[in-house]
C-alpha cells in the first residue's frame, strides 16, 4: 500500500480516540459531580456516554497504532521527537486498553470508590493522548 | 472475587498482553525490511565509500541529521520515505530553502529547529555524501 496512505490514515485516525478518551473521562466527571437531585437518568446518560466514547476511543487506537507504526517503519521508540510521541503514547495505550475492559466488565456494577479511580486513571490517561497528540504534532510539522 | 477485580485482573491481562504482541511482532517486521535494507545495501557496495571520517561543523551536522532526518532518509542517508542525499547536484542555497521551507506534502519546515548555523552544518554533513 502506498505509504502516502497510512500516513493519512494515521492522521484521520488518530484525532477520534485522542477526543474519545478525552470526551469520556468529561462524561464522566460530569456524570459524577451533577447534582443528586437532577435525577439519575442524567447521571446514567452521563456515565453511558462515558462508556461508549471511551470504548470507541479503544477501537479507534488500534487503527492508530497500527497506521503509526507502518509510517515510522516499525519503530517502537525511535529518536528525538518520535521518541517523545512514543514516550506518552505506549502507556496511553496500555491505560486505554485497560480502562476498556475494565468498564466493559463491570458495567454500572462500579462502586462508587473504585469509579473515582478509574476516572482518576481515565483523566491520566486523556493527558497522556493530548501529550502523545501533541508531540505527534510537533512529529510532522517541525520533524 | 468481586467484579471489579476481576474486571482489573482482566484489564490488566488484556492490556500486557496486546502490548506484548505489538512489541513482540514489531521486530519480525523491522528485520524484515531491515533484511531488504541490507540486501539493497550490498548491491551497492562495491560503489559505496562505508565510512565517512567527520571532523567539524560536518560532525554536528551528521548529529542533527541522526536526530531529525535519518527517520526519513535513511540512518545512512541512502534514503527511505525521503529520497537519497548522496551526490546532491543543489546549491546551498537551494538546500537551505528546502530545510527551512519544507516540501509541501512531502517534508515538514525545519525553520524553526535549526538555526542559521545548523542548516550550515547540515549541509557541511551533507556535503561528505558521495558515491
Amino acid at each position: 500500500m502506498d505509504n502516502s496512505l497510512w500516513v493519512k490514515m494515521h492522521g484521520g485516525t488518530t484525532h477520534f480516540p485522542i477526543a474519545l478518551v478525552m470526551a469520556s473521562a468529561l462524561f464522566d466527571l460530569a456524570g459524577l459531580v451533577v447534582p443528586e437531585n437532577a435525577g439519575k437518568s442524567r447521571r446514567a446518560g452521563f456515565r453511558a456516554a462515558g462508556f461508549y466514547t471511551l470504548i470507541l476511543g479503544a477501537l479507534g487506537s488500534l487503527g492508530a497504532v497500527l497506521s503509526g507504526l507502518v509510517i515510522g517503519r516499525w519503530q517502537l521508540w525511535g529518536r528525538g521527537t518520535l521518541a517523545h510521541h512514543h514516550m506518552f503514547l505506549w502507556p496511553a495505550f496500555g491505560l486505554l486498553t485497560g480502562l476498556a475492559v475494565w468498564r466493559l466488565v463491570v458495567g454500572n456494577h462500579a462502586s462508587n470508590r473504585s469509579f473515582r479511580i478509574y476516572l482518576g486513571i481515565a483523566l491520566i490517561t486523556a493527558a497522556f493522548m493530548g501529550a502523545a497528540g501533541y508531540w505527534g504534532g510537533e512529529l510532522l510539522l517541525k520533524g | 472475587m468481586s467484579i471489579e477485580i476481576k474486571g482489573l485482573l482482566l484489564g490488566i491481562i488484556v492490556s500486557l498482553g496486546l502490548l506484548g504482541v505489538t512489541f513482540g511482532l514489531t521486530p519480525i517486521c523491522q528485520s524484515k525490511k531491515a533484511t531488504v535494507a541490507n540486501e539493497e545495501q550490498q548491491a551497492n557496495a562495491a560503489s559505496v565509500s562505508s565510512t565517512h571520517v567527520l571532523e567539524g561543523e560536518a560532525k554536528r551536522g551528521y548529529s542533527l541529521f541522526d536526530h531529525s532526518c535519518a527517520p526519513c532518509h535513511g540512518d545512512d542517508a541512502r534514503g527511505d520515505e525521503g529520497p537519497s542525499l548522496y551526490d546532491l547536484a543543489k546549491s546551498d542555497a537551494r538546500i537551505t530553502t528546502i530545510i527551512k521551507g519544507g516540501v509541501k506534502g512531502e517534508m515538514p519546515s525545519f525553520a524553526k529547529k535549526f538555526s542559521d548555523a545548523d542548516v550550515q552544518a547540515l549541509i557541511a554533513y551533507l556535503r561528505t555524501l558521495k558515491n
